[in-house]
């Protein structure tokens, strides 16, 4: 049984048909590798997982949770998908510890002791024990990621939806975020990442999607697909990130 | 002959001054934490279109910041008993000040509130926060953080607008300044007095303010 399911799924922005009948089963454990050229649909597709883009036609179904286009109790599927984005977004005016505190607290209902031994573990898990008290703007990019990463994993999410998570930063800060998610990946965390960190999908993922005009246009092992691609599309774009 | 000044005959009254000082004290304070509460709910009604609030909010800003506060007061204390509404003089000076700051701090506050990255409000619904949890604890701290200095000029000039008060004989400072001169017919030497006082009061109701920002929401709101 696939932890997320997700079947002829359809979306619409105004006339741009945006998502065209996708169909994608994720295994517990399984990375996947979201990868196309921008306006491929691939991050409209990630943020449909956990109903931050609502959709037209077809289903999504986490872990139990059905998602239908109209009218979804969202939360309790939120509580099993957690999200990292390109911009961080911390919340600017709490601490680190804080911001990995607050939804354990208020959505968890943890006691306070309980949910800061609980951000003390997230944020020696992201290296960074000595910044629970440091304020979102001491910190730097990949910092501010780890600290979202790990106000993330808090929540105990089944799945992890990275939304182009390295994209904002610097080159040189981008290898300490992805040795965090190798980290995951390497304990089983499901993740489901957008990204344009070639080498990285291929060594870390098990699974490469290729997106090409809102449809899966080709998926599989990530090592033979960089190998050996099939289509011209994936081949080109292959080719234009190399 | 030239004028000869006699502050002595100001200060003989200086226990009237006080009270009125502490009345005008009293109706900022209180005018400012209902204003603000009020302010805050129209600014979320209006920023995130909550039917039929947002309406509702619109046409009482509206009113509120196109018509005079002496006005308004004067409508709340003479006209509403004809309605079969009455207050005695600080019911209806608190409740203008209320209804006043809380039109103005609407729209300062839903600026403050539009100024909410959409990615942190997409950060708080992926953790299952629930809209209400994301207003108090994701929007609204930065927010207030962000416009509380317009909020400081707001409250400051509505304590410096209770003195109309005085003209449904509310005994705030200006009251207590037009009986003064009324008794001692020094005008000179009575308005300057009270004058300063405005002034020192302006200026420590801004410091308090600002201190207050900066203990409530953080290092951001200077």
């Amino acid at each position: 049984m696939a932890l997320v399911r997700i079947e002829a799924l359809h979306k619409h922005f105004g006339s741009n048909h945006v998502l065209r009948g996708i169909d994608l089963d994720i295994e517990e454990g399984q990375v996947i590798a979201l990868i196309g050229r921008s306006g491929s649909g691939k991050s409209t597709l990630l943020r449909t997982i956990n109903g931050l883009e609502s959709f037209d036609d077809g289903s999504i179904e986490v872990d139990g949770e059905h998602i239908r286009p109209q009218g979804t109790d969202l939360r309790a599927l939120r509580m099993k998908v957690g999200m990292i984005f390109q911009q961080f977004n911390l919340f600017p005016h709490l601490t680190a510890g804080q911001n990995v505190m607050l939804a354990t607290r208020i959505v968890r209902k943890m006691g306070d002791d309980a949910a800061r031994d609980l951000a003390k573990s997230m944020l020696l898990k992201v290296g960074l024990q000595e910044k629970f008290d440091a304020y979102p703007d001491q910190l730097s990019g990949g910092q501010q990621q780890r600290v979202a990463i790990a106000r993330a994993l808090a929540m105990q999410p089944r799945v992890l939806l990275c939304d182009e998570i390295t994209s904002a930063l610097d080159p040189e800060l981008v290898n300490e975020v992805l040795a965090v998610v190798k980290n995951l990946a390497a304990e089983g965390m499901t993740l489901i990442m957008v990204t344009h960190e070639m080498r990285f999908a291929r060594e870390v993922g098990d699974k490469l999607v290729f997106m090409y005009q809102g449809r899966i246009h080709e998926s599989g092992d990530p090592q033979t697909l960089f190998a050996n691609p099939q289509t011209p599309e994936l081949a080109g774009f292959i080719g234009s990130i190399n | 002959m030239a004028y000869a000044f006699d502050f002595s005959a100001v200060l003989e009254y200086r226990e009237a001054l006080l009270a009125g000082t502490g009345r005008t004290l009293m109706l900022t304070g209180i005018g400012a934490v209902a204003g603000l509460v009020l302010g805050t709910a129209g600014a979320v009604s209006r920023a995130w279109r909550l039917a039929p609030f947002d309406r509702i909010f619109a046409v009482y800003v509206e009113l509120i910041r196109n018509t005079p506060f002496l006005v308004q007061l004067f409508f709340i204390f003479f006209g509403l008993p004809s309605l079969g509404v009455q207050m005695d003089e600080w019911q209806a000076a608190i409740l203008a000040v209320v209804i006043n700051l809380g039109a103005y701090s609407t729209e300062i506050i839903r600026a403050g509130i539009e100024a909410t990255p959409r990615g942190q409000i997409e950060a708080a619904q992926s953790l299952a926060m629930t809209r209400r949890q994301i207003f108090f604890h994701v929007v609204l701290p930065p927010a207030l953080a962000k416009v509380w200095p317009a909020i400081c000029s707001q409250v400051v000039i509505v304590m410096l607008g209770t003195s109309v008060c005085s003209q449904i004989a509310a005994e705030e400072l200006t009251f207590a300044a037009n009986f003064i001169q009324s008794r001692n017919f020094r005008a000179f030497e009575t308005y300057f007095v009270v004058t300063a006082m405005y002034f020192l009061l302006a200026v420590g109701v801004r410091q308090v303010l600002a201190l207050t920002g900066q203990r409530l929401l953080g290092r951001r709101s200077k």
